[in-house]
């Protein structure tokens, strides 16, 4: 490992300690706990109180927060406030689902948006580039949860089908796990192929804009082989780069198609531990998402200089 | 007192006293008038035996723990898995469960409570009376954090007398004492449950009570299962092998799963959800009463509520009938100062409750009384999530716009609010409480003066807190009665809460679907007595 | 000056309207539609005589008719009164929000590029943290702890783009400062605050006005995503994502009340993209 990676390592993990900080500050300086919400319109100072020293609540922001990156050190995310459950578990569990959908999403979005691009950037300015540029531009305008709820609504009173309640992974079910995956990959899926396929095209637009690459058509080398051996050893390094930024993407987005299908994955969890106040929750929820997002953002730095050795040497 | 909870995000609805059916269906409504006393609800002629249930919840239990979570949503579930030694009868009778029977000493202070044989923990151990000692000991000791201490101080001590004989002490008599031992917060489980440190947290993965269905697995934000429980005390029940409760985020995605299948029976949160399905083959709605309740609630800690003119002015130009057909139709009953499932047993007649509007010129009068005639603004707080309140909240503040009174509406969050209330920091705010049903604890502990009760409202009321004490105290029910109207005319007359509407509780069930009644409380212990065909 | 452009000034105007739509169709579609928008959210009294609070309960989900263009919601309000004054609503609160965030961003990014060491460090740890959150869950975090208020939806819409804001001003100050003029400058004895302020800002301005038009659908996206997940503006306010939250309840039997409030974001949404698109075409050409 090279010296700027470990320093790029060490960057990220001072991000990832400081933004743990910004949301345990940010939450402890809003009104009403989860102490406060177990007792709702019931209940006295004294059965408060003792609820408030059992969850560590009575202690200073900074213990609280002292004791908790101990234990974060140690591997332990801590235990549920509301469910009593190691958080790591429950994170764990619903991290897999956010990245099952995260990955088939991407999965799709390369697929149909990939191709879609590159025959949009082929057909530069003719009737083909204008469709295909059109559906980017819609899929880009149309929100997430709402082409969701329009998909839902259309497919349960057309074909009188509506997606499996209760979440199986793929291990137990894959026909099942599919079926309750379909509605929520597609809509997201259309949206992200919209931004993939709108990237491509204008990266391969510009390659094909190239000075070579007109003097090599120029000459009579074949267009086929210009654009395999130029154009789109190109245009690689972005499609790459784009990947890694369309799955943080998708990441967000999962979050609201989550709760509006019904899917127990990381959104809304986070959502819903911020509602019950369950901060060792909220605190693992977003640990993860940082830490994905930062394993991403190293992974497409590496595979960077995996396809052009000209970053590996500065 | 406890009356508490809430949490019961997305009112709920309710009608007559007798459980309406609404669009005909159950046609088994005579037979269930009759035997409503029953516990659980009606035992049926010919149940077939076994299946699982599929029932939608739009709300998530916070945590199964029934010692130390509060939240109603935990309260509808845990009613199913554990025990007290009282059931709440619809029609206000504390109905013996774990208890087979129990006698009271002449001054009141001494329940002597006779236990059920052969009940056997979900743990495999048998229920004895050290169990229920330790139990109710737990609860009542406020250190242990459970929000139903309060409900228990007036408990001296718990006595075992023999294996299956507890003597229940009280420092002051309580008529409401019975229905207090009921299945609202805690329950009887086995004696030592809470010495392991894990224990509370052990509660949301297996249960540890006496009732028909046992914990299998609690997934957060996706389901709940449970299993029968083969053991269970009453012979033959219950019907199901099993119920899933799915947890779904919206009662759009609760109403597709209902039309394609995917769910046998939901609890609807609102009457505009019934129009949706209304008409769908193979679905039968059913409205029943309930003791929810949803209310304004005039804070006095601030000028201007903590004057009582301005207060009863507010009371004065509310219409209420016109706020609950904007929020929830027909699908409710208008409140004087009880929720309907309690008006016919202990309510103040309607047409005597004072200060009822809407009267538009007696509210000014008062306003001009009061020296506020030009107006003044008014910030009124709702709670995120609650669908009732926004078209409530925006009719009221026309309703108020007559008499000069500009509303500015401010949503906040759940826990927000809830600080705001436990701090008495309420100003003016949209409530949605319900109850068990007995006056004493829907209002003892809301609107006795501190310390003995919490006053949230800042009322402080001396008259009327020494009714609730001699209503309390008091063990005919004919003279109870009588102190409860006195004091409902005082809460009516001096406007610390406007309750304005009891919305039904609509469910809606496939055909397959037999003998689930709605208790009016909201929580399920129908499914006790459930059954599927075919 | 030269005959042709003495010509009318209302016929230039056709004329160069003419071209644009020839040359840059989308443009000239985009301009249209937000032209259309923006008068909506001017003068949303020309287009609609109905009110968007006003209740009546007897005409409550009434499918769309003559009367009532988009239908009606739950309480019986006019969903098409309710979208037409929403516009002004939401757009003014991604406008609003998306200028803080410029202002903030860019502010700081200048600062940050222009002054480098450790200023440039604390700074750009701290847009770092930022960037650590996909923008829409850090929307959320900021909405869903301080609680739904228009003033919290504010602050969490401003911060969630300062980032992007931000390294486009610091880039562009950095870019800046080794040029001759700013070494000009500093010869002359002008100190840096003036510097900055004066020739820095100039120049870095058409690439924050840019990025500005970039994110605003972008924001629109998150505003309208956040309303629909209750955290946004709260009713009886009529806001695009609000009423999108209250229409997705009854979405089967009133597929109305949530089907033209989110036609409404994607109208504005591909407007602001084709018109961004364009400018950033002519921004990257020059």
């Amino acid at each position: 490992m090279s010296a700027s990676l470990v320093k790029r390592l060490f960057a990220s993990l001072l991000t990832a300690l400081l933004a743990s900080m910004l949301v345990f500050l940010l939450m402890r300086s809003v009104p009403g706990d989860v102490v406060s919400q177990m007792m709702g319109q019931a209940g006295g100072d004294t059965a408060e109180n003792a609820l408030r020293q059992f969850f560590g609540l009575d202690q200073p922001v900074y213990m609280q927060y002292f004791n908790w990156l101990l234990q974060v050190l140690q591997g332990d995310l801590g235990t549920s406030w509301t469910r009593g459950v190691p958080v790591t578990e429950m994170v764990g569990k619903a991290f897999l689902v956010t990245l099952e959908i995260g990955v088939i999403t991407l999965l799709v979005a390369t697929l149909v948006g990939v191709p879609l691009g590159i025959i949009a950037a082929i057909n530069e300015g003719k009737p083909l580039d204008t469709l295909i540029q059109s559906f980017n531009i819609l899929g880009l305008s149309a929100p997430v949860f709402w082409t969701g709820l329009m998909l839902l609504v259309g497919v349960s009173s057309v074909l009188s089908w509506s997606p499996p309640l209760r979440f199986v992974p793929p291990s137990q079910s894959l026909s099942t796990n599919l079926e309750i995956l379909v509605l929520p990959i597609l809509s997201l899926g259309l949206l992200q192929a919209a931004a993939y396929s709108q990237f491509v095209r204008q990266n391969v637009v510009s390659a094909m804009h190239q000075e070579y690459v007109r003097t090599a058509i120029a000459k009579g080398v074949p267009v086929r082989l210009v654009f395999f051996k130029h154009i789109l050893r190109n245009v690689l390094i972005p499609i790459v780069t784009f990947m890694g930024l369309i799955l943080i993407q998708i990441l967000g987005g999962v979050v609201i198609i989550e709760s509006l299908f019904a899917l127990p994955g990381l959104g809304r969890l986070l959502l819903s531990a911020i509602e019950t106040r369950d901060y060792p929750v909220v605190q693992g929820a977003l640990l993860i998402v940082v830490a994905t997002a930062m394993v991403v953002n190293l992974a497409v730095d590496l595979t960077y200089r995996m396809i052009d050795p000209r970053v590996r040497e500065s | 007192m406890f009356l508490s909870h809430m949490f019961s995000r997305r009112g709920f609805l309710r009608s007559s006293l007798l459980g309406a059916t609404m669009l005909g269906a159950l046609a088994s409504a005579a037979p269930a008038l009759a035997q409503t006393n029953a516990l659980y609800g009606p035992v049926a002629e010919n149940p077939t035996m076994g299946g699982r249930l599929n029932m939608g919840l739009l709300v998530e239990p916070p945590g199964l723990d029934p010692f130390h979570q509060a939240a109603d949503a935990r309260i509808r579930v845990t009613v199913l898995m554990y025990q007290g030694l009282f059931y709440e009868s619809p029609t206000g009778e504390a109905a013996p469960l774990l208890a087979e029977s129990y006698t009271v000493s002449d001054d009141g202070l001494v329940y002597t409570i006779k236990l059920r044989e052969g009940v056997v923990f979900h743990t495999g151990q048998p229920m004895t009376a050290k169990d229920v000692a330790y139990s109710y000991n737990y609860i009542r000791n406020a250190e242990n954090g459970s929000p139903g201490a309060g409900d228990f101080s007036v408990v001296s001590d718990i006595v075992v007398k023999d294996d299956y004989t507890v003597e229940i002490k009280l420092s002051e008599p309580n008529a409401s004492m019975p229905m207090t031992l009921g299945n609202k917060y805690g329950a009887i489980i086995p004696a030592g449950y809470f010495d392991d440190e894990n224990a509370k947290n052990r509660m949301n993965s297996q249960s540890v009570g006496t009732g028909p269905f046992k914990l299998v697995e609690f997934a957060p934000n996706s389901h709940v299962i449970l299993d029968k429980n083969a053991d269970y005390w009453e012979k033959g029940m219950p019907y199901l092998d099993g119920i899933d409760f799915s947890i779904l985020p919206n009662s759009a995605s609760m109403l597709i799963a209902l039309k394609n299948n995917r769910v046998d029976l939901v609890p609807l949160s609102r009457p505009q959800d019934v129009q949706q399905i209304e008409g769908v083959e193979g679905l039968t709605i059913e409205r029943w009463p309930s003791l929810g309740q949803t209310a304004i609630d005039l804070g006095a800690e601030t000028a201007p509520l903590d004057n009582v003119l301005v207060r009863q002015a507010i009371s004065l130009a509310t219409d209420k009938k016109e706020m609950m057909q904007a929020s929830i139709g027909d699908f409710g009953t208008v409140l004087g100062t009880v929720p309907a499932g309690l008006q016919e047993k202990w309510g103040l007649p309607l047409d005597q409750v004072p200060m009822q509007g809407p009267d538009v010129e007696a509210a000014k009068a008062k306003l001009a009384e009061a020296g506020m005639a030009d107006g003044f603004t008014l910030t009124l707080t709702t709670i995120n999530g609650y669908d009732w309140m926004d078209p409530a909240a925006v009719t009221l503040r026309e309703q108020l716009a007559k008499i000069g009174v500009t509303l500015d509406i401010q949503r906040v969050d759940l826990g927000v609010w809830i600080k705001n209330f436990r701090s008495k920091q309420m100003g003016l705010t949209f409530n949605d409480w319900a109850t068990q049903p007995d006056p004493n604890l829907l209002f003892y502990r809301h609107f006795h003066m501190q310390p003995k009760g919490a006053d949230f409202r800042n009322w402080n009321n001396a008259e009327a807190s020494a009714l609730l004490d001699d209503a309390r105290a008091s063990s005919n029910a004919e003279e109870r009665a009588e102190i409860y109207t006195k004091f409902q005319k005082i809460l009516a007359e001096t406007v610390p809460t406007i309750m304005l509407f009891s919305p039904d509780h609509i469910t809606v069930r496939r055909e397959r679907v037999n003998n689930y009644s709605q208790h009016p409380t909201g929580w399920y212990y129908g499914l006790a007595r459930t059954y599927l065909s075919e | 000056m030269n005959q042709s452009t003495i010509r009318s000034a209302p016929g230039l105007l056709v004329e160069s309207a003419r071209r644009m739509v020839r040359r840059e169709p989308g443009l000239a579609l985009g301009l249209a539609i937000l032209a259309a928008i923006v008068a909506v959210a001017l003068f949303p009294q020309l287009f609609t005589s109905a009110s968007p609070f006003d209740i009546d309960v007897a005409a409550s989900m009434l499918p769309p008719s003559a009367d009532h263009w988009f239908g009606t919601d739950d309480v019986g309000r006019d969903i098409y009164a309710r979208v037409i004054f929403g516009t002004r609503i939401t757009l003014s609160i991604c406008a609003g929000s998306l200028f803080l965030s410029a202002i903030a961003g860019g502010t700081l990014g200048l600062v940050s590029g222009f002054f480098g060491g450790w200023t440039d460090q604390v700074l750009g740890r701290f847009v770092d943290v930022l960037l650590s959150f996909p923008p829409i869950i850090l929307g959320i975090i900021i909405t869903g702890i301080l609680g739904p208020q228009t003033i919290n939806l504010i602050l969490a819409l401003s911060i969630v783009y300062m980032p992007v804001f931000f390294r486009i001003a610091r880039a562009g100050a950095m870019s800046e400062i080794g040029k001759t003029y700013v070494e000009a400058a500093r010869s002359m004895g002008i100190n840096e605050p003036t510097i900055l302020r004066r020739h820095v800002t100039r120049n870095v301005m058409p690439l924050i006005l840019t990025q500005y038009m970039i994110l605003f659908p972008l924001i629109l996206q998150i505003q309208a995503a956040l309303g629909f997940l209750g955290l946004g503006v709260q009713p009886p306010t009529p806001d695009w994502g609000a009423i999108l939250e209250q229409g997705k309840d009854f979405i089967l039997f009133a597929p109305w009340m949530s089907l033209f409030p989110g036609l409404a974001v994607l109208l504005a949404s591909l407007s602001l993209m084709l018109v961004g698109r364009a400018l950033q075409k002519r921004v990257d050409s020059r």
